[in-house]
């Protein structure tokens, strides 16, 4: 018994498992309020709307159906994973990302015209893509170094200058966009073969779904070379150090304006690199909307759930993804699939409290060790 | 001629007043040292609760008395929902950046959803959830010209009446010199006896109730509303003002003018002649005011004038 109590306490002094305590806390709970609002729509269905969010490719009872389901959920799980590690580069360097919508709206303009106007291959567009979508982040970031302008602000309003942008763009250009559908041309679908991302035969691991390919390879390093680049590197050492204190790294002669450059272009790459999977497979088009895509504030919770970490984002942002396919699945219920909406809306606001949370294990670890203190006080004093 | 005149004047009043109304929450908001960022937020729950109101309230309840209804339910509903920022980014010291952006997403989630639960139309196609209240259409605008087409909303007259009272209220009274302080320098106005977390907690209430008369004013000035897209954008350009405004009550109120006139731009220019001749996208006069206010904030943000303790925590240990 004491020896479970040991590795209990030892395992609560671990950051890295208070942290995925506190997100696996924040995912349950906003995962409660999502079922008490399905509650409060329909009663009779909500146990069975719960379980089909949660099941997602699990309910279907044919394998092959759950294998390319499954497939289905990776493949929409790799951008997310991409967009959260931009949020989190950013967050690194002590700035706040709200801008990863823009550029992953305007990566989709040069993906669209490149990919479908101009059948370029696929490698080129992808990189095309990033270097776009990472000028765009670098405008934000020159606001910031050069005029001190807030970057949040500054985000959200080139947020809606890419919304606009890219429905002006693409809208007019008759040999991208598809009227009947009102949406941009499918990448591989009728044109643009070229620039779909190759499979490389993972496809027929997930029951021939096409969608599966060398993204999701692409993805894992990527999450590598960030991880690297934060553990092992001067750049990201430098990042950091900007992050935590901006005018201190500056006078230990870490130039906080080319810092924050990098970071914003780094993040703005990323967002684009997202745009990138998310269109190149095939999947999906730019369709004419009128708010911002809302990946780029799911990045958020995935990054924040993801105890801000590039491995723990990879389970954060599988998890999201898994929960928002389930949601598109209720739909045909009555439910609409905006619930998978409010359950990440409610796991990034719970986000916010796991500063308190850790405070409460910090307090209930200063208690034991009071208690342990008080223990052997008292057993002196017996002897 | 005086027709279009007057019906130019009102689109622009009325973007004013709700640009005006939203920024001068804000304003009580950042002044008292949190970030206002859930604006957008606040408007779209403001608005969703009164929209529901309209869209149930019986028609026999003479007119006077549904108004004032609906007033207050926005009211209520706009500041009930920022007490969720309050109660993250005072007590339980939150990211504010985080939380306001986590209200942001679901005040829209939560409308959509609950719209459709609400008028029960399950054959409306996925994302679309448009509610219709013509009767408070008819309630708010009135026809004070005797023209077809120019009618006033009675709001934007309590809103422009509400500039110099807030200004009064900064600037004059008691409440409004402990907001700055606690916004300035929170840990001095703790020593003078000023209870830091109870003022800011008030600011973050007004600034809802404020952002809930915003988001009533911009769904009543049409007859319909279309809840997926939040309230397109108004919160975010309020507090571009509040930041170009200097977190002066007039000065936003100028402010506002500016990106109004962009705004209305956007929705008249197909009639103006020499605008619709010029052959331009009406996507880049939607882009407008965003521009605009990127290259303001360009000029405005170098001399950082804005409450010292913004976006901190206030925390008692650190004093």
């Amino acid at each position: 018994m004491n020896k479970i109590k040991v590795f209990f306490s030892s395992l609560l002094k671990n950051e890295s498992f208070k942290t995925v305590i506190t997100s696996l806390w924040c995912a349950l709970l906003g995962l409660i309020a999502g079922f008490i609002i399905l509650l409060f729509i329909n009663i009779k269905d909500a146990t069975f709307a719960m379980t089909t969010v949660l099941g997602n490719f699990m309910i279907f009872s044919n394998g092959a159906d759950r294998l390319n389901y499954f497939g289905q959920t990776l493949a929409k799980t790799a951008p997310l994973i991409a967009m959260s590690l931009s949020i989190l580069v950013c967050y690194k360097t002590g700035l706040f990302n709200l801008g990863a919508s823009g550029q992953y709206t305007i990566a989709i303009i040069v993906i669209t015209f490149l990919g479908i106007g101009a059948d370029m291959p696929w490698w080129l567009v992808m990189i095309a893509a990033m270097v776009a979508a990472a000028l765009w982040a670098m405008i934000s970031g020159a606001l910031k170094a050069y005029f001190n302008v807030n970057e949040v602000i500054s985000g959200i309003m080139l947020n809606w200058i890419a919304l606009y942008l890219a429905n002006g763009l693409l809208t007019t250009n008759l040999s991208v966009w598809d009227a009947a559908h009102s949406e941009a041309y499918i990448i591989g679908r009728e044109s643009g073969m070229n620039a779909l991302i190759p499979s490389i035969g993972l496809d027929k691991l997930f029951a021939g779904n096409a969608v599966v390919g060398l993204g999701l390879v692409l993805i894992l390093v990527v999450v590598l070379v960030i991880y690297i680049l934060f553990k092992k590197t001067t750049i990201g050492y430098e990042l950091n150090a900007t992050g935590l204190n901006g005018d201190a790294a500056d006078y230990a002669g870490m130039n906080k304006i080319k810092n924050i450059l990098i970071s914003t272009a780094i993040s703005g790459a990323l967002a684009g690199f997202a745009a990138c999977l998310n269109l190149q497979n095939g999947f999906t088009s730019w369709n004419l909307t009128s708010t911002p895509p809302e990946i780029g504030f799911i990045g958020i919770s995935a990054a924040f759930l993801g105890g801000l970490h590039p491995i723990g984002v990879i389970f954060s942002s599988y998890f999201i993804v898994h929960v928002t396919e389930g949601g598109s699945m209720i739909t045909d219920f009555g439910f609409s699939p905006q619930i998978a909406s409010i359950v990440t809306a409610i796991i990034i606001y719970l986000s916010g409290f796991v500063f308190f949370i850790k405070q409460v294990i910090h307090k209930y670890e200063l208690k034991e060790e009071f208690n342990k203190i008080s223990r052997t006080k008292k057993r002196r004093r017996k002897v | 001629m005086i027709e279009i005149i007057l019906s130019v004047f009102s689109f622009l009043l009325a973007y004013v007043c709700v640009l005006t109304v939203t920024a001068l929450g804000g304003m009580f908001s950042e002044k008292s040292g949190t970030i206002a960022l859930s604006l957008e937020g606040c408007m779209t729950f403001g608005a969703f609760s009164a929209g529901v109101m309209m869209h149930i309230l019986p028609a026999n309840i003479p007119d006077p008395l549904s108004a004032i209804i609906v007033i207050v339910v926005a009211l209520v509903g706009a500041g009930l929902y920022s007490l969720l920022l309050a109660v993250a980014c005072i007590t339980f010291k939150a990211n504010q950046t985080l939380v306001g952006t986590a209200l942001n997403i679901l005040s829209t989630a939560l409308a959509v959803v609950l719209i459709k639960q609400i008028t029960q139309t399950p054959e409306l196609p996925v994302g679309n959830s448009r509610l219709n209240f013509m009767r408070f259409y008819e309630i708010f605008n009135l026809d004070f010209f005797g023209f077809e087409s120019v009618k006033f909303n009675w709001l934007i007259f309590i809103i422009i009446a509400l500039v110099p009272i807030v200004y009064f209220i900064i600037y004059k009274t008691r409440y409004g010199l402990r907001l700055s302080s606690c916004g300035e320098n929170p840990s001095s106005a703790d020593s003078v006896g000023i209870n830091v977390n109870k003022t800011r907690y008030a600011g973050i209430v007004l600034s809802g109730l404020f952002a809930g008369l915003g988001g009533l004013l911009l769904i009543t000035l049409g007859a319909e509303w279309e809840f997926a897209n939040g309230a397109g954008g108004f919160g975010f350009l309020a507090l571009a003002v509040v930041i170009f405004g200097q977190w002066k009550p007039l000065y936003i109120f100028l402010g506002a003018f500016i990106f109004s006139g962009f705004k209305t731009l956007s929705v008249i220019y197909p009639s103006i002649d020499f605008l619709s001749n010029l052959g331009i996208s009406s996507y880049f006069y939607l882009m407008l005011p965003y521009v605009v206010c990127l290259i303001v904030l360009m000029f405005t943000s170098r001399k950082n004038v804005g409450p010292k303790a913004l976006g901190v925590p206030y925390d008692k240990s650190k004093r």
